[in-house]
């Protein structure tokens, strides 16, 4: 039976777990008209988690026979994934009743996927990875076809569902060799496996660890195992490729690190290697693939697959400024890119979204507001100063420099270059070119206009004052690098 | 006097697991040859109860049930009834391959060779606790202590995929 002191370390999950069990009675309850009480309810349990959260912050709690951690390392993720999930949830308000799907599994799913990140962000055992993991995955499937009559979301939902169903198998044969050769799956117990039973060298260990990579490497978007994101990012409803953009990218990147460092930090050799031709592939590709796009989901789509290679430097490195750098990246991240996708909902017309590149013609004069707060999101994506991007980079680079990877940091510096090209585009077009035949119109809902807002304040505050957040990313580590 | 009393049980367990083995490996090899998708279908339930057979032989009753119940009761069904309410999947006609055939026996080719390569040389070590009579009792006990965990996030999970399946085939939208 789990202890009184385990239900409370793991608190932040139970009230998630039944907040989205609430919205699903509640669904029952409230008339069609109304739905939306359901956005405000979802918003306060995200609230009530956090506090949970916070209420734990600088415990060490190894839970359930070690298979679960809350340490500072997954409060943060915690919190981030929270804070991404609420403003999606801002931006889905809105966006959902304008395209006819406004029912309340949307809420109950976004919640529980948000729950799998977390148990993600804080296993201790390949059995709640792969668990979390499902959670996750399951609710984006549903939610990204979750605009059932439309063929594109059709599309996207089926591309995800059998691509992510290929990827779990990959990281469950992974798990199932990992247990084969160590005799465990918990993190903690594989690594002392690998110490006593002199397992270095051993194919089955490695093979395991591979195919773990291959399967992470998938959910996370890393090239090779790209493919399916542009495709699912544009059939998707915008604020759930907004959400899915960051929420599993931060939930695989937390499962990447426990999993690396808790259980394989004695194979760091083999890994390193393979992880930074992994994030040269995935930088250069996402970044010359986005170069050609017209779409402004699959631009994004593009990006995201390139910020991931960015990511994965700091998880290289392998020092505690490269992770802490990893968790400020995170963050940065969610803000940087979840406001640009914000930017998308709120440039549609009741149904119609206007996604191609050329409607953003002329917005600068016609929305101002709008237009700044896109310039910025994209001023931060590229990584100009003084955004939260810029400092992002500049601290996992650092670390990668710090750590040995000096080659790495210059071709990511070059990319970054790159990159800011079609990022700039973005901010050209709206600025300097007339908007050609039909004019891109706003919606304005208050929801919205806070996600904005917040998503703003995020970056700039990132950018301008660091210090806070990059100090909570350090003292994130301590338990978690210490043990 | 059974025929069979002289010989060593050792023996006997080896001719049985590779009995089993080989059929396992005819039935996954006959669902993706076969022709007609439905034959496909029936080759895959005598492949899941081929490894029902692996389980006994590995002293796993309980496993060997719940792999008869949900793999070849449960799943098998559902697979028969995809197949049976698409239309034209059974047409002999539309074939299983396609041009990229040969790229797939490649790969599968070289996957195989590696991964029996790794699986045979490998040292598997074997777990030295000693085999538990009452493993029903003794797996209840532990879903509800040691993986109490797991047990409560795979119910959610089950959960989760049952409302998305509502979601997905709901008759028409705000019905």
């Amino acid at each position: 039976m789990p202890t009184t002191q385990e239900l409370i370390a793991i608190s932040p999950e139970i009230i998630l777990a039944l907040w989205a069990l609430s919205v699903m009675f509640l669904d029952l309850l409230i008339a069609q008209s109304r739905k939306s009480i359901l956005a405000y309810w979802s918003l306060l349990g995200l609230l009530l988690a956090g506090g949970a959260e916070f209420s734990l912050w600088g415990r060490e709690e190894i839970l359930f026979q070690g298979a679960f951690v809350q340490d500072n390392l997954s409060l943060f993720l915690d919190l981030v994934l929270l804070l991404a999930t609420g403003l999606s949830l801002l931006m889905a308000k809105g966006y959902i009743k304008d395209l006819e799907m406004e029912h309340g599994e949307y809420y109950t799913l976004t919640l529980f996927a948000t729950l799998g990140g977390m148990l993600m962000a804080g296993a201790g055992d390949l059995l709640i990875v792969f668990l979390g993991l499902e959670v996750l995955s399951l609710s984006l499937y549903v939610l990204s076809g979750f605009r059932r009559t439309e063929p594109m979301a059709q599309e996207a939902s089926l591309k995800y569902f059998l691509l992510g169903a290929f990827a779990s198998g990959f990281l469950l044969y992974g798990i199932a060799l990992v247990f084969g050769s160590t005799g465990t799956t918990l993190l903690g117990g594989i690594a002392v496996a690998i110490t006593e039973g002199g397992l270095l060298g051993d194919p089955l260990l490695l093979l395991g660890l591979g195919l773990l990579g291959v399967g992470l490497s998938f959910k996370v978007a890393l090239v090779p195992f790209h493919m399916w994101t542009p495709d699912v990012y544009e059939g998707a409803p915008t604020p759930v490729a907004g959400y899915m953009s960051v929420v599993a990218k931060a939930a695989g990147f937390a499962a990447a690190l426990r999993i690396f460092l808790s259980a394989f930090l004695q194979l760091a050799g083999d890994w390193t290697l393979l992880l930074s031709l992994l994030a040269l592939l995935t930088m250069s590709g996402g970044n010359i693939i986005a170069l050609a796009q017209s779409n402004m989901k699959r631009l994004l789509a593009y990006s995201s697959i390139a910020h991931a290679g960015y990511i994965l430097l700091g998880v290289i490195a392998l020092n505690s400024w490269g992770l802490s750098s990893v968790l400020f990246y995170l963050a940065a991240y969610g803000f940087m890119n979840l406001g640009a996708f914000a930017v998308i909902v709120a440039l549609r017309d009741g149904e119609r979204e206007y996604l191609a590149l050329n409607d953003y013609a002329g917005l600068g004069s016609r929305h101002p507001l709008l237009a700044l707060s896109m310039a910025i999101f994209m001023l931060s994506l590229a990584g100009v100063p003084p955004t939260a991007g810029f400092l992002a980079k500049f601290y996992i680079f650092g670390a990668a420099v710090q750590a040995g990877y000096g080659w790495l940091a210059i071709l990511a510096v070059l990319n970054s270059v790159l990159a800011a090209f079609y990022y700039l585009r973005v901010i050209v077009i709206m600025y300097m070119r007339e908007p050609a035949g039909q004019v891109a119109k706003m919606t304005h809902s208050p929801a919205l206009a806070l996600a904005i807002f917040l998503a703003v304040i995020g970056t700039v505050q990132l950018g301008l004052f660091p210090a806070a957040v990059v100090e909570l990313a350090q003292a994130s580590l301590f338990p978690f690098l210490g043990s | 006097m059974p025929p069979f009393e002289n010989l060593p049980t050792d023996l006997v367990l080896q001719g049985i697991f590779l009995l089993v083995a080989g059929l396992i490996v005819v039935a996954a090899v006959a669902v993706v040859t076969l022709r007609n998708i439905f034959h496909s279908a029936l080759a895959l339930i005598l492949c899941f109860s081929a490894v029902a057979g692996l389980y006994i032989l590995l002293e796993a009753p309980f496993v060997a049930a719940v792999q008869v119940l949900i793999y070849v009761g449960a799943i098998s069904v559902l697979i028969l009834f995809a197949v049976m309410l698409t239309e034209r999947v059974m047409d002999p006609k539309m074939g299983a391959r396609n041009e990229q055939w040969w790229l797939g026996l490649l790969l599968t080719a070289i996957a195989a060779t590696g991964l029996g390569a790794i699986v045979g040389f490998a040292p598997w070590p074997l777990s030295k606790a000693p085999i538990i009579n009452d493993q029903i009792t003794a797996l209840g006990k532990e879903f509800l202590t040691t993986y109490v965990l797991p047990f409560e996030v795979a119910s959610l999970l089950l959960l989760m995929a049952l409302l998305g399946a509502i979601i997905i085939a709901r008759e028409k939208e705000g019905g």
